[in-house]
Formats: structure tokens, C-alpha cells, sequence
């Protein structure tokens, strides 16, 4: 089975289960199913992520897309879920009190896989807060050494979330073109 | 770390989805692989949320169905019954190790029979469905505060709109043609130049920085539909579709014509506006599209062609108009200075995408001309195709549709 796998992270609410929908090919799992239904598909050693979508290529290979929890109560799971991925998807909530400490905090949290890897950023919930902008964002960025792509995003949208991504695989490879 | 064959195999009870895959990664990371969860039938050990409404049930069934099993119960509140381990909620690492060490030892703790008091508080217990069996800390419930949502700003919906991402065979058609220039010849390339102060975009840009410092809500007027400015917003409002902007767009505008354009102040009580809030564009958008429909494939004469140019940062492409290669471009000139024709030949492109995408990133302030010496003085850096580019070229063409 194929280990590639691209993440997802950022705070709680900031659209990372909606995202791996918009774009996944097969339904995600879900994470409110009822307790009954627990012991129907239980394996034995699998890792999951807290959400998990596919993307199906061409040649059957199949690209994970793992959303990890926000909660820094769970960062034990960034770690296993960072393995073999391809690089990272960090989502910010823009109506979150304090964004900019989330875009810190889940930098620093993943620093070494995105040195090893890539990111690109996606600002949700613009359309509700338009405060701070996507300047603003660059801003803090340069008290780091990365320019990563930074984009508005709903995470609802196909094509936003889809550009998104196409950033994070043109900053690993500018030369990359259509197959 | 124990090895995977001699991990202990836990099936989990009374918990959701969510709750089961964070059992699962615990179990793996910070309990270090001791457990892994597994299906009923398989299961050395079953594990019960004792919170969850139907515990009761579960306990009762996994009671008859394997009476042999060690059961492990997790609660809030502490639960004594005969023949099974107990771990407090939030969970610790030390405590459900040691539970699931001692029921694997086969040591089964002798408790006293729970008392009919006893019962009745697992009863009371399971009334509280919980999905969750580890408490969030207090700083993240802080953290979880918003803001107030504008209400006026969801309205604006052209603001919010997710980008054109047009493909070459698409792009010549809405951008347009402009006579005079053969892109074909080399030479002619090289002089394929505009200047922005003779066409609408470049009376834009001056109102727009004009209205950044004033600071206050500017009309300028052109003759044509008039264009509010909004410096506080960023934001601009326009009456015109975009087969009306482009055309406008593509006229030189002669040195008389120009006498009447002006900048009027406008007062917010005022502007009308309001009635067509699908008119507010953001002002970086609409000011990128001019470019594109004003550049036409040439590039600003106010960059020297010949020189390397570099990007501040990336633009913001899904609010934006996403022109033929311009990710690659972007992806390259945020790494190191590059001339427009070594860009061109490094991603084998026209150079007239190069010319686009220098021409609308410079109307937002993002593209810079290299000084220094060095820049010049050594040839960037082949593109180093990535060791995954078959994968990554499927992923992108699977998300490209």
C-alpha cells in the first residue's frame, strides 16, 4: 500500500476535515459515528489519522490525505502521522482570537517536516473576518526564513483547496508540469 | 518499544470514531506501542468508557461473552467492580499502562462485589456520554475565543470568490490581443513593453496610492464609469462587468483624454454602494486583472527586461486571476532573481506568461529588480527536478482534473 500522504493541521475549526472532503475521492471517514458502530471495523495495528480522505491517481496509486487534531493535547499523534508525507497543509481559522500565534505555534510544532518537506498556508473564514489579511500574514512570516504560498481559502471550495495544494507541490518542484 | 507480535490487543467499548483513533495513537505513541486496538473477536483485553450511557450493557455483555478477558473500565468518577481494573479520566500514561500490565499478568485484582450504591453511581455515570476520554487543558478553551463576525463583509461576495484558473488555450481569448507586437520575433520580444501611465490601470495604481495616504474614500473619475476607492477596506466598487472593464482596459489613453481624469473626495454617507455589494472587488483583484488585460502579454517598462527580477512573496492566487504557468513562476522567483527569458526557458514557457504574471505581480508591489552585483554575476540554479516529480505531476494533473 502506498505511504505517500500529503497533512493537514491547524487549529480546531479551521476547516481541515472540510478541506480532505473537498477534495478526497471517496468519502472521509467520520468521526461521529455512534458508539455501537465501534466494534464493527476495528484492525488491528492501523494508524489512522483523526481525519482521513484519498486522492485515487491515474495509475491506482492512492495519495492520503491526513487531517491531524488540533488540539495540542494530541501533538503526540504529529509526529506518527508526519511519516512518509509528502509535505504539509497548515490552515488557520481568520475569526480565531489569535491567529497569528496559531500560524507560529503549528510552524514551530512542524518545523523540522517542513524543513524536510514543504508548506503552504490557507487562511480560512475570510469572508467573516477580513482581519488580519493575507499582508499581514507575510508580515509574520519574515521573522522566519520561509515564504511559503499563503492564500485565502474556503475550505468548502474545491478549486481554492485544490490551489492550495498545486502551491505546496510547485514549492517542492517549480519545474513540475501536468502528466 | 514493544515489538508489533507481542503487542497487547485492546478492543475499545462506548467510544465514537474519534475517540477510538485517539485510543489507537496513544496506545502507539506515548504508551510506546504497548497495546494496539483491534476487533472484539481477537481482543486480549476489552476496555470500556464506564462514562458512556449503555457501560452497563457493555460490561454486562463482554461479562457473558468472555467472562475470561480482563476488562479494563475508564471514568471520570472511580469505579470498583469485582474483577476489573480501573483507570481515571483524563487518562495518564503510567496509570493505563500499569491497568493494562496487570491484566495481562493475569493477576486479577480481587475487588469487593459492588455494592447496590456503587451500581447505582456507574448508572449515574454512564448518564454522561462523553466522546472524549482525554480533558482539553484550560489555556486551549481561551484559545478557542472569535471575533466578531462582519456581517457586511459576507456580502461582498465577488470579494470571495475562488480564482479563474485559466489554461493556455483559454487565456488568449480573455486576455486579448494587442497589435503591433510579434511574439515570435525574438528582438520585437525584448521591446514588448507598456507604460502603464497611458492606459486606465496606470490611473488606478496612482489613485489607489493616492488614497493610501489621504487615507480617506476617493471616486476617481475617468470619463468612463466612476471608481470608488476604499484605502481602509482595501476594497474598490465598480458598475461594470468584465467584458466593459477589459475593453476599457486595452485603450491607450492620449495625453488630452488624460486632462479629464481627477480624484474626487467622497463622503461615506454618501456613496450608494451599499445597494450593489456585489460590486466591491478587492482592490489587489481588480487591480491584478487590469494588469493582465492592460499587459497583454507585454511586460511594464518600468522593469528592465534584462535584468533579474524576484518575488517578494507569493500572491494570494485563489483570490486572484491564475494565469497559464504562473504557480511555477511564482514558485521559482520566490526561491532566487531570475531574467524573464531564463524563467522562460527554465519551465518552457512563452515568455509572454512570464511577461503577465511580472506585469500583474509588479501592480501589486510584489515583484522586485535585483541590484546587487552577484545576482548578475552567476546563472541561477538549474530547476532540480524533486526525486517524486512522476508522483507529484499525477497528483497535480488528478488535481487539475
Amino acid at each position: 500500500m502506498s505511504q505517500y500522504k500529503i497533512i493537514f493541521t491547524g487549529p480546531v475549526g479551521a476547516g481541515k476535515t472540510t478541506a480532505i472532503d473537498s477534495i478526497s475521492d471517496e468519502p472521509p471517514i467520520k468521526t461521529d459515528a455512534s458508539a455501537t458502530d465501534m466494534t464493527k471495523s476495528r484492525k488491528a495495528e492501523t494508524t489512522v489519522a483523526m481525519d482521513y480522505g484519498v486522492m485515487n491517481l491515474d495509475d491506482g496509486e492512492k495519495i492520503h490525505l491526513y487531517g491531524t487534531p488540533g488540539q495540542e493535547r494530541f501533538n503526540f499523534m504529529w509526529d506518527i502521522l508526519t511519516v512518509g508525507g509528502i509535505g504539509l497543509i497548515l490552515l488557520l481559522d481568520n475569526t480565531r482570537a489569535d491567529p497569528f500565534q496559531d500560524l507560529h505555534f503549528f510552524l514551530d510544532s512542524f518545523g523540522d517536516f517542513i524543513s524536510d518537506t514543504s508548506v503552504a498556508i490557507g487562511v480560512t473564514q475570510m469572508d467573516l473576518s477580513s482581519k488580519p489579511s493575507i499582508e499581514d500574514y507575510h508580515k509574520q512570516l519574515q521573522e522566519t526564513d520561509l515564504k511559503p504560498a499563503v492564500f485565502s481559502v474556503d475550505a468548502r471550495v474545491k478549486n481554492d483547496v485544490s490551489l492550495l495544494v498545486q502551491a505546496l507541490l510547485f514549492s517542492l518542484d517549480p519545474g513540475l508540469e501536468d502528466e | 518499544m514493544k515489538n508489533k507480535k507481542e503487542a497487547i490487543k485492546i478492543a475499545l467499548y462506548g467510544m465514537d470514531e474519534r475517540a477510538c483513533k485517539t485510543m489507537a495513537m496513544y496506545l502507539k505513541g506515548p504508551c510506546k506501542g504497548i497495546a494496539v486496538v483491534t476487533n472484539e473477536v481477537n481482543a486480549d483485553i476489552d476496555l470500556i468508557d464506564a462514562d458512556y450511557s449503555k457501560a452497563k450493557e457493555l460490561l454486562d455483555e463482554r461479562k457473558s461473552v468472555t467472562p475470561d478477558r480482563p476488562l479494563i473500565l475508564l471514568s471520570l468518577e472511580e469505579v470498583l467492580i469485582e474483577g476489573t481494573f480501573f483507570v481515571k479520566k483524563p487518562i495518564e500514561i503510567e496509570a493505563l499502562v500499569a491497568a493494562i500490565k496487570q491484566a495481562t499478568s493475569g493477576s486479577i485484582k480481587k475487588t469487593k462485589p459492588i455494592a447496590k450504591k456503587e451500581e447505582k453511581e456507574l448508572e449515574k455515570t454512564a448518564e454522561i456520554e462523553t466522546t472524549e476520554t482525554i480533558e482539553p487543558p484550560v489555556v486551549e478553551k481561551k484559545k478557542a475565543a472569535t471575533k466578531h463576525v462582519d456581517s457586511e463583509e459576507v456580502k461582498k461576495t465577488s470579494k470571495h470568490r475562488t480564482a479563474k484558473d485559466l489554461t493556455e488555450s483559454k487565456f488568449s481569448a480573455y486576455m486579448g490581443h494587442i497589435e503591433g507586437v510579434d511574439f515570435s520575433d525574438p528582438e520585437h520580444l525584448l521591446k514588448a513593453s507598456f507604460n502603464a501611465k497611458e492606459y486606465f490601470f496606470g490611473y488606478v495604481q496612482s489613485a489607489l496610492n493616492v488614497c493610501k495616504a489621504k487615507g480617506r474614500i476617493l471616486q476617481l473619475n475617468s470619463g468612463w464609469k466612476p471608481l470608488l476607492i476604499f484605502p481602509q477596506s482595501q476594497e474598490v466598487w465598480l458598475d461594470a462587468d468584465d467584458k466593459q472593464l477589459r475593453a476599457f482596459a486595452g485603450l491607450s489613453i492620449k495625453k488630452n483624454a488624460s486632462k479629464g481624469m481627477s480624484l474626487s473626495p467622497i463622503e461615506k454617507s454618501t456613496v450608494k454602494a451599499n445597494e450593489k455589494m456585489e460590486n466591491f472587488y478587492d482592490s489587489d483583484y481588480f487591480l491584478w486583472k487590469l494588469a493582465v488585460w492592460t499587459s497583454k502579454g507585454r511586460y511594464p517598462d518600468v522593469i528592465d527586461i534584462n535584468k533579474p527580477v524576484y518575488l517578494k512573496q507569493w500572491p494570494n492566487f485563489t483570490r486572484l486571476l491564475v494565469t497559464p504557468h504562473s504557480m511555477r513562476i511564482a514558485a521559482l522567483l520566490v526561491r532566487e532573481p531570475r531574467t524573464a527569458m531564463s524563467i522562460a526557458n527554465a519551465l518552457k514557457i512563452k515568455p509572454q506568461y512570464v511577461f503577465v504574471f511580472i506585469s500583474a505581480a509588479n501592480s501589486l508591489g510584489l515583484v522586485g529588480q535585483a541590484k546587487r552585483q552577484s545576482d548578475v554575476l552567476i546563472a541561477p540554479a538549474k530547476v532540480k527536478a524533486s526525486k517524486a516529480k512522476g508522483l507529484l505531476s499525477r497528483i497535480l494533473g488528478r488535481l487539475r482534473g
